[in-house]
């Protein structure tokens, strides 16, 4: 990979672009119809209470809901396979496709399949993989990654698409966003009646009735679970809830979060394969419950992250993640919560610095619907990041410094003298703009107002003190 | 990976998992201001571009969904075969619309699938309707095709008057077993839509375009 391999090196590559500033705008716009949305509930907070409490029981009782689930939807006819990591994943998705003979496979949206990189490997052992999502369908024709988990393709332009499907689709080129998703409808109308298998997410499951469900807006969640002979569920092992009141809740609050919709178009509530009386349906269903690193982050200090429903409100609500855009992040898992989820699925090599990609500023917290403490959670793991030494030395060395200053009142006294006369060598007027040394990078995105030439406290002694 | 290995390792990481407390779950249903159903259901469903028809008696119901057809130049159509209202499929064929065959056979099923390439309606009769979402809710089973809400361009669903409910979660507080009983259950809310595009808003890109909601008195 010719990426660069921290977060600073990709948000620079990616600073001032168009990519940044169409995630941003559209960030902001998911925001705006978020914020209109709740403003109509009356009983929001409570709601956000609820969907905390729900997330949070699952995840106490998790063993105990997933062996209820398992029995409950074998019990319908489905079939449920556990994978340790995602090699095993990989494993058995790929044994399924081939005992069925399934050689066209149509995907929706599922993250779990991009975290274990399931495309790539089932197109290596020459299967037909299509993505129905319309924006990961557009990412797939393009060679690209996602950039937003709800919007995948917000840093492509009109004219991009167009250009695109000219030249992947053989078709004329157009720009007007009608006709290019009439040209996707056409196209991918033919791959869905002629797949042999269709493989999705699980945005959540339901242990008392042994069911999964499955949201989407465009209605390719439900025809790659109805056309073909095969269904494959990919469900990372935490996406549960115990019974079906539960899930009402919690998906009248993803729906919310996410783009501010009242409910999605389509949830889709699958009980295992088409029964004898049924007129369609798939013969197979298979769900898949994926751990990969899951249980590690169970047990440790970072849990809550489990709890997230994955609305995509906690990276439209961050500074850091609106001026960067998801790509910078490197990972499958963007923003505040892929922040803590990252590193905690794929360990702290290489993605210690992610936690680091935060202002702290709260507003993750603020709007996330389980009211998730991502705040904390980022400085634990900067805590855990310094603990193990993984800092620049510089920066541990001043941390340090910083640390001993501010705990004695005389030393904190004589450097604030110091960094008043220094900052008159470098400052521009009122503002200081560049610092020297290892200290740049701090003044590279932000200026710094110059320290006043008397201290509050010595004014205070000066002019009113006894 | 075996079931017992996988749950017991998931078993062994909640003993030091450090999740924090919460407040206890509470039973009651969310304290909403009062409505009217029927005038909360018709605006909601204007806002997700469906278009609520009637309330129609059930022997006008025939009349009301080959007008809507008629009026989407369709010449062709899916129907359950139990829909709340009676006559509706010999209506459509009066009007000359072909009825397309909706039992998927276990053999030759991609023949049968690419049948459904271009079928103009699909009718289906809903379980209920939830007024705060302006939503519909599809229990399918015998004779009640999952495509038929699904591949047509257009969608008319009939729903009985009495079958109105405030939201998702009421509705589930009264039917907590209706999810085991069928094999696939539905929500849907307006048309098929994206905003993938540039964040414009565009309907019908997988499923229908048009969402009508024949209420039957």
């Amino acid at each position: 990979m010719t990426q660069p391999v921290t977060f600073l090196g990709r948000a620079e590559a990616l600073i001032g672009t168009h990519e940044a500033d169409a995630v941003d705008s559209g960030a902001r716009n998911f925001l705006d119809l978020r914020a209109k949305s709740v403003e109509e509930l009356p009983a929001l907070e409570d709601l956000r209470d609820r969907a905390r409490a729900i997330r949070l029981h699952a995840l106490r009782h998790l063993d105990r809901l997933l062996a209820h689930f398992a029995d409950q939807m074998q019990a319908a006819g489905g079939h449920v396979h556990w994978a340790e990591d995602a090699a095993d994943a990989r494993q058995i998705a790929a044994d399924i496709l081939d005992r069925t003979q399934s050689r066209r496979v149509v995907k929706s949206k599922s993250m779990v399949s991009e975290e274990i990189e399931l495309n790539a490997h089932l197109e290596a052992l020459g299967l037909d993989v299509t993505e129905t999502d319309l924006g990961e369908f557009i990412a797939q024709l393009a060679g690209d990654t996602p950039s937003h988990i709800i919007a995948p393709v917000l840093h492509m332009t009109r004219e991009d698409i167009g250009r695109l499907f000219a030249d992947k689709l053989g078709v004329p080129y157009t720009d007007d966003p009608f006709e290019l998703n009439r040209i996707a409808r056409a196209h991918l109308r033919e791959v869905f009646l002629r797949a042999d298998a269709g493989i999705s997410g699980v945005n959540t499951a339901v242990a008392d009735s042994g069911s999964i469900v499955l949201v989407t807006n465009e209605g390719n969640g439900r025809l790659i679970t109805t056309a073909p002979r095969v269904h494959i569920a990919l469900m990372g092992m935490e996406r549960i809830v115990s019974r079906w009141e539960d899930a009402a809740v919690v998906l009248e609050t993803l729906a919310r979060s996410a783009t501010g919709q009242r409910l999605s178009v389509y949830t889709n509530v699958i009980t295992g394969p088409r029964r004898e009386q049924d007129p369609d349906g798939p013969e197979e269903v298979h769900v898949i419950v994926v751990d990969n690193g899951r249980s590690r982050i169970l047990a440790g200090e970072t849990a809550e992250i489990l709890a997230c429903i994955r609305c995509g409100a906690c990276l439209n609500a961050c500074p850091v993640f609106r001026t960067a855009g998801g790509h910078a992040y490197g990972s499958v898992y963007s923003g505040p919560f892929g922040s803590i989820v990252t590193p905690g699925l794929h360990g702290m090599d290489p993605w210690w610095d992610l936690p680091f990609a935060s202002t702290l500023c709260g507003a993750c917290e603020e709007v996330c619907p389980v009211r998730i403490q991502i705040p904390k959670m980022l400085l634990q793991l900067r805590q855990q990041a310094a603990s193990e030494g993984r800092l620049p030395g510089w920066l541990q060395a001043g941390i340090a410094r910083y640390a001993r200053i501010t705990v004695d009142p005389s030393r904190w006294a004589r450097a604030k003298k110091w960094a008043s006369r220094l900052s008159g060598l470098i400052s521009t007027g009122r503002w200081i703009r560049r610092m020297p040394g290892p200290a740049r990078g701090w003044t590279s995105s932000r200026d710094l107002p110059r320290p006043a030439k008397e201290s509050f406290n010595d004014w205070w002694r000066a002019n009113r003190g006894s | 990976m075996d079931r017992d290995s996988f749950l017991t390792r998931v078993g062994r990481a909640s003993l030091t998992s450090q999740l924090p407390d919460s407040v206890s779950l509470s039973v009651d249903l969310p304290e909403l201001p009062p409505a009217d159903l029927l005038v909360l259901f018709r605006s909601r469903s204007q806002t997700v571009s469906a278009v609520v028809h009637g309330p129609v008696t059930r022997h006008g119901v025939p009349r009301a969904v080959s007008g809507i057809a008629t009026g989407h130049d369709a010449s062709s159509f899916m129907a359950w075969d139990d829909l709340p209202a009676p006559g509706v499929p010999s209506a459509l064929q009066a009007v000359g619309m072909d009825r397309v065959d909706h039992v998927v056979p276990s053999e030759r099923r991609i023949e049968h699938n690419l049948g459904y390439r271009d079928v103009g309606v699909g009718v289906t009769g809903a379980e209920a309707a939830l007024a705060e979402s302006g939503s519909v809710v599809l229990a399918h089973g015998e004779g009640r095709p999952r495509m038929a809400s699904l591949v047509p361009d257009v969608h008319i669903a009939l729903v009985e008057l009495d079958r109105l409910e405030r939201t998702l979660a009421h509705w589930a507080r009264k039917n907590p077993t209706l999810v085991t009983e069928t094999t696939n259950l539905v929500l849907i809310t307006g048309p098929s839509r994206t905003g993938d595009i540039e964040q414009q808003l565009n309907l019908g890109v997988h499923g229908p375009r048009h969402v009508h909601i024949v209420m039957i008195k």
